[in-house]
């Protein structure tokens, strides 16, 4: 039964959280399927206050793990039911073994992630390694940097994944704190927009006892191959799917996001931060104050990671001399001894005329804020790495060195 | 060109609802104002922390907020304890420029309480009001069993009560304003549940003038 929202277009003041808790009332999902763990806990709690309310008709499970979580979801996911979850931190690792068999079955399961970092020891502050780590499991998955994205985002994500020539599940992150708690305006749209935006969901093969079908059988060897490359081909092929859910998501609510990258003062620009997440929002600031002294820095923030814009990041860092990746994750013995955005810049850049030097830097690590006189900090670096015409070190531990 | 950074210092689930309500409450009147202001819980404190200390905060200012991701506020020019054992203990006051005010939920005087402040020296102004009497008499002691068992507020994303300020923050509210300015009094009073209290608050609050910033 579709769930009735009252009311027109309307401005609240909300965090990341409750910003994901009303993207998933607005979505009109059927099933939740709810395990607690800081940050993301809170869009549960309000999704939990909205069930029992009565402003959202869905079924609310409690499941006893992460691991159950995804299991519940694959499951009501197979039957039909448009699913919502979620998770944070070790959370998100405990489910792992699902994330391979539901983008497999192909089941466009949604899952809302407020980055916490991974144990040990605990903390609650926000590193990308904890999504980061399933991102090659099929899933679609990018980062916002504020509620109001956080909203929109899981709005089109339902609509990406949901298409029926795509048929994948979606991460939709935000940091935690940065984005999961701190409020800002959020424009919640007029249910009639959404309604024009998602249709409701319907799986071509659901489990149905008047039409049987198989999900997920085991399979000869010989069988694998093909099964592999129609699910790479769905993740390779839903390119033009995601422009266009962005280009009818402008239309229809008047809010336009480039789907792979934001460009921020980059006119110009000889040196640019490259990252994902919230931290742009400081970031922005600092380029402001930094160009006001006349130095030629801009940003390039990656809003979609799964697909990767490979040909657009090669385009768009090809302009510049000097690309500093803020990699706020964890690679350990990865290319860079860094984090694991590094390589996927350089494997973008391989094919470019005009590679610009890439370096990166371990900020924000354990969900730290990365304030203005670090962005300060990393801006010389990369104009050192410029007047010198190469690389220092290919990462740099921000606040560890001088 | 102003800017306020305001902490409250209160007692995990039980009352974190009043802690929230102080910030939020001035923190959406000042952006009435036309001010950029921000509220929020410490983000470490919030989960599960029956009766320990935690705390929330509000940022206002006349320019734009370039640190809304930082975690804490560093420099408090206001800080409010919702109860009033808690004056003793910690440095609630650590970070405070000089011309401070702090606001104590207290049947004691400012007289008898400013023994117990650490770095009272930073202080312009401590002002005490007896704000559970005001708001209901033994308020807390009735109240205990619900209040404890609210786990739903605690990530401050879902609130059991949506009312604002229905109990102790709002005398407390009603003494930061009228002693601090950091909002106007017309704009928060319309938002007020309690209001009874909240006037009641303005009349008894008991202030002592301490060291004037020099100007």
């Amino acid at each position: 039964m579709p769930t009735a929202i009252a009311g027109k277009k309307k401005t609240v003041r909300i965090n990341g959280c409750v910003a994901s808790a009303q993207a998933a009332k607005y979505a009109d999902v059927d099933v939740i399927a709810a395990y607690p763990i800081r940050p993301y806990t809170a869009t549960m709690m309000a999704l939990a206050q909205m069930v029992a309310n009565g402003e959202l008709d869905a079924e609310y499970i409690v499941a006893d793990s992460e691991h159950s979580q995804l299991s519940i979801s694959h499951g009501a996911s197979s039957c039909g039911a448009r699913v919502f979850t979620g998770s944070s931190g070790v959370g998100v690792q405990f489910a792992y073994e699902l994330y391979s068999p539901i983008s497999g079955s192909r089941m466009p399961v949604q899952m809302m992630i407020a980055d916490r970092t991974l144990d040990p020891p605990g903390d609650f502050g926000s590193e990308h390694t904890d999504a980061l780590s399933t991102r090659d499991m099929g899933w679609l998955m990018g980062w916002a940097c504020d509620a109001q994205e956080a909203f929109d985002n899981h709005l089109i994500a339902y609509r990406i994944g949901e298409d029926p020539r795509v048929l994948l599940p979606q991460m939709v992150c935000q940091d935690g704190f940065f984005v999961s708690h701190i409020t800002s305006d959020v424009e919640l749209p007029d249910p009639g927009q959404v309604k024009e935006f998602l249709p409701p969901y319907k799986h071509p093969y659901p489990l149905d006892p008047r039409r049987p079908v198989s999900h997920g059988p085991q399979i000869m060897p010989e069988q694998g191959p093909p099964l592999q490359l129609e699910r790479a081909r769905a993740m390779e092929e839903c390119t033009p799917v995601i422009e266009q859910a962005h280009e009818e998501f402008a239309q229809i609510f008047g809010r336009r996001y480039d789907p792979w990258v934001e460009e921020y003062m980059t006119d110009g620009a000889d040196v640019v931060f490259f990252l994902q997440g919230g931290h742009a929002v400081t970031a922005r600031f600092a380029i402001q104050h930094l160009r006001e002294k006349g130095i030629k820095v801009g940003m390039v923030r990656l809003r979609t990671i799964r697909p990767y814009p490979t040909d657009r990041v090669n385009e768009v860092l090809s302009k510049f001399k000097v690309v500093g990746v803020i990699e706020t994750n964890m690679a350990l013995g990865s290319v860079s001894s860094g984090g694991a955005l590094y390589a996927e810049v350089c494997g973008a850049l391989y094919e470019s005329p005009h590679r610009p030097l890439v370096m990166s830097f371990m900020a924000g690590m354990g969900g730290e804020a990365i304030v203005l006189k670090e962005f300060y900090w990393m801006t010389q670096k990369m104009i050192d790495a410029q007047k010198r015409g190469k690389i220092e070190k290919r990462t740099h531990w921000v606040g560890f060195e001088d | 060109m102003s800017y306020t950074e305001l902490t409250v210092w209160t007692r995990g689930i039980i009352m974190d609802k009043e802690g929230r309500d102080i910030v939020n409450s001035i923190s959406a009147s000042a952006r009435l104002e036309g001010k950029y202001a921000q509220a929020m819980e410490n983000y470490v404190d919030n989960p599960d922390r029956t009766n320990a200390p935690t705390r929330k905060y509000c940022r206002v200012s006349d320019t734009v907020l370039e640190n809304e991701l930082t975690y804490e506020n560093e420099h408090p020019n206001i800080v409010v304890l919702v109860e009033g054992t808690m004056v003793k203990g910690w440095d609630y006051m650590r970070g405070m420029p000089p011309g401070g005010t702090l606001v104590i939920n207290t049947h004691y005087s400012p007289e008898y309480m400013i023994r117990f402040v650490p770095g009272a020296e930073r202080l312009s102004q401590l002002v005490c009001i007896d704000a559970a009497r005001l708001a209901h008499h033994k308020w807390l002691y009735y109240r205990l069993g619900e209040l404890g068992l609210d786990r739903l507020s605690t990530e401050g994303a879902a609130e059991r009560s949506k009312l604002m300020a229905p109990d102790i923050a709002a005398p407390l509210i009603a003494a930061i304003v009228k002693t601090t300015g950091i909002v106007k009094m017309q704009t928060i009073q319309p938002m007020i549940v309690n209001k009874n209290a909240f006037e009641m608050a303005l009349e008894e609050l008991r202030i002592m003038p301490l060291n004037p910033v020099a100007v």
